[in-house]
């Protein structure tokens, strides 16, 4: 089916130039004259590499049909990830790579909404947040809480964010694994 | 329920900096342009004749008075029309920090319906003064919010912008040559051939600059402002918009923009002050928008009129202060420098996500216990 770039938004699957790619940015510009142009961030499903092109609005592409289904993560086995569908006990392989830096906050046992095309696994949504204990940090400066003071800390997962100086390790916060922004923490 | 920015940094008082950052910038914006004599001026942001660009759309509403008189207004795409005004009364060197208004535009990394614009105008000179202007008023920001740093340029999502070096200059031409291999001065039928060549469609309704902007947006716009700014300049004459033409070669416009790590920042002008010649192309871009659809209304006769008094020649910019301090702040979305963002006052996706339709699947919670997320960020749309 074609799809113009009116119906362009981001999380959009489709084939360009013979590949499928999603569409994980995208932006409306104007630079003259009423003709109008979508600035785009293509992620190829089958690298993981991310390109930009910008298509003139109304030009249309390939559209790639993909289902969404939550499945439950079971492991990890090198550049693979393998998931099942807990109705019917099918199993599903991705790469790593074209599930991209969201892998790090899986967790085993946890389902998650998983995009397939033709059995194959394309993506996976990201969860807006998700709770983690720190690990390591550097200890606090006692009355120290100057706006906009920050540092890094190290989550169970081992991912490193940036976070309010007054965290300390044993803390849960709140992250958004899809940004890796710190939201809250939800106990001392 | 949307969590707003404001919340955000109630809990996270790290998100409040690039934010605060940017008073730091306007500050210094206002300190640059009066220690150099020119004059800070406002003008109304709800105007009778807002611009003609025929890409713009305006946001309209209407002027009651108490008797019940209704005038129809909108709000100022950019305050232009009134700051050229001005040149002609003879005030001087000007600049204006202000809100301007675009509708038919989405909320996304770039682009805010309602954004900050900083233009400046310099009587008796031209685009070439607002080029060094432009250098001088980088290096005083970067030494007004890093001392150490002495104005010698910023860091930029881990590359390092050249201030000092003198700025890459390039003329359009060059730049189509140089990154795309196209030769413009060889004509429209040249233009699409490439175009067609390099993958684009190109069909018989495709205009000539549709195809120059396919180019220009994939081929040469990401490799602007990589080392040091990049001012491209001298863009074909029928891109002149308010820039008068080149006297050296009447086939380009005196007219620059501004990019700094592939980003446009700010569009310059020679300004046009041939009031024959404006007129002329402000009805070009009324029918345009008629063409298209766009609301319309009548020329700025008063504008008109202060071409006619007579304009010193004068040149005039606008430059993007939303982006700029998004560079500043090393962020990659005008969002992480807005306290107020449109889309969380509106309850929209910021750029429509497919993730975030109403029915689409439920969300997933991966924190443990889940009694935790019950706070959690929703989607941008519900």
């Amino acid at each position: 089916m074609q799809i113009t770039t009116t119906e362009f938004r981001k999380g959009l699957y489709i084939l360009f130039r013979d590949e499928p790619y999603q569409i994980i940015d995208l932006e409306f510009v104007n630079p003259g004259k009423g003709s109008a142009f979508f600035r785009t961030k293509l992620k190829s499903l089958k690298t993981g590499r991310v390109i930009d092109y910008t298509f003139k609005s109304g030009e249309s592409v390939e559209d790639y049909p993909v289902v969404t289904r939550e499945l439950q993560y079971l492991y990890r086995d090198g550049d693979h990830l393998v998931f099942m569908d807990p109705e019917t006990f099918n199993q599903y392989t991705a790469e790593a790579e074209v599930l991209g830096p969201i892998v790090d906050f899986l967790r085993e046992n946890d389902t998650y909404s998983v995009m397939l095309h033709d059995d194959e696994v394309v993506g996976l949504r990201p969860p807006k947040r998700v709770v983690l204990t720190v690990a390591q940090a550097e200890p606090s400066v006692k009355g120290n809480t100057a706006t906009g003071l920050t540092k890094p800390v190290v989550l169970d997962n081992g991912v490193t964010i940036i976070a309010p100086a007054f965290i300390e390790v044993g803390d849960t916060i709140a992250v958004n694994p899809d940004t890796r922004e710190y939201i809250e923490r939800v106990s001392a | 329920m949307v969590r707003s920015t404001w919340e955000r940094i109630r809990s996270n008082p790290a998100l409040a900096a690039p934010r605060l950052l940017r008073e730091r910038i306007i500050d210094a914006i206002r300190a640059f342009f009066k220690a150099r004599g020119f004059h800070e001026v406002e003008t109304p942001l709800l105007v009778r004749y807002p611009g003609m660009e025929p890409y713009l759309e305006v946001f309209q509403t209407t002027w009651t008075t108490a008797r019940g008189e209704r005038h129809v207004g909108y709000l100022a795409t950019s305050p232009e029309y009134a700051m050229k005004k001005l040149l002609a009364a003879g005030v001087g060197p000007i600049f204006q920090i202000c809100k301007s208004f675009r509708n038919r535009e989405d909320v996304s990394a770039l682009h805010n319906p309602e954004f900050t614009i900083l233009e400046w105008y310099r009587p008796h000179a031209d685009y070439t003064a607002l080029m060094d202007d432009c250098a001088e008023l980088f290096r005083h920001i970067a030494r007004a919010l890093d001392p150490a740093s002495d104005g010698a340029g910023w860091r930029y999502q881990g590359r390092w912008i050249d201030f000092a070096a003198p700025w890459e200059r390039l003329p359009v031409r060059e730049a189509f040559e140089r990154y795309a291999g196209v030769r413009l001065q060889d004509g429209p039928d040249a233009l699409f051939a490439a175009a067609r060549a390099k993958g684009y469609p190109v069909s018989a309704e495709t205009t000539w600059e549709q195809a120059y902007h396919q180019i220009f947006l994939n081929e040469i716009e990401p490799h602007l402002g990589q080392g040091t700014p990049t001012i491209l300049y001298d863009y074909p004459i029928a891109m002149a918009a308010l820039a008068r033409a080149s006297p050296r070669d009447p086939s380009v416009a005196e007219r620059f923009e501004l990019y700094v790590a592939g980003i446009e920042l700010a569009n310059a002008f020679s300004e046009l002050i041939d009031v024959e010649e404006q007129r002329r192309r402000l009805l070009q871009e009324q029918e345009e928008r008629r063409r298209l659809g766009r609301t319309l209304y009548d020329l700025d006769e008063d504008f008109l009129r202060a071409l006619e008094l007579g304009l010193p020649p004068s040149a005039g910019i606008a430059l993007g202060v939303d982006r700029l301090a998004m560079l500043f702040a090393d962020v990659t979305s005008i969002r992480d420098v807005l306290w107020f963002p449109a889309d969380e006052l509106f309850g929209t996706a910021a750029c429509r996500d497919d993730s975030a339709r109403p029915g689409g699947e439920r969300q997933t919670d991966a924190s443990p216990g889940g009694s935790a997320s019950a706070a959690g960020e929703q989607d941008m749309q519900r």
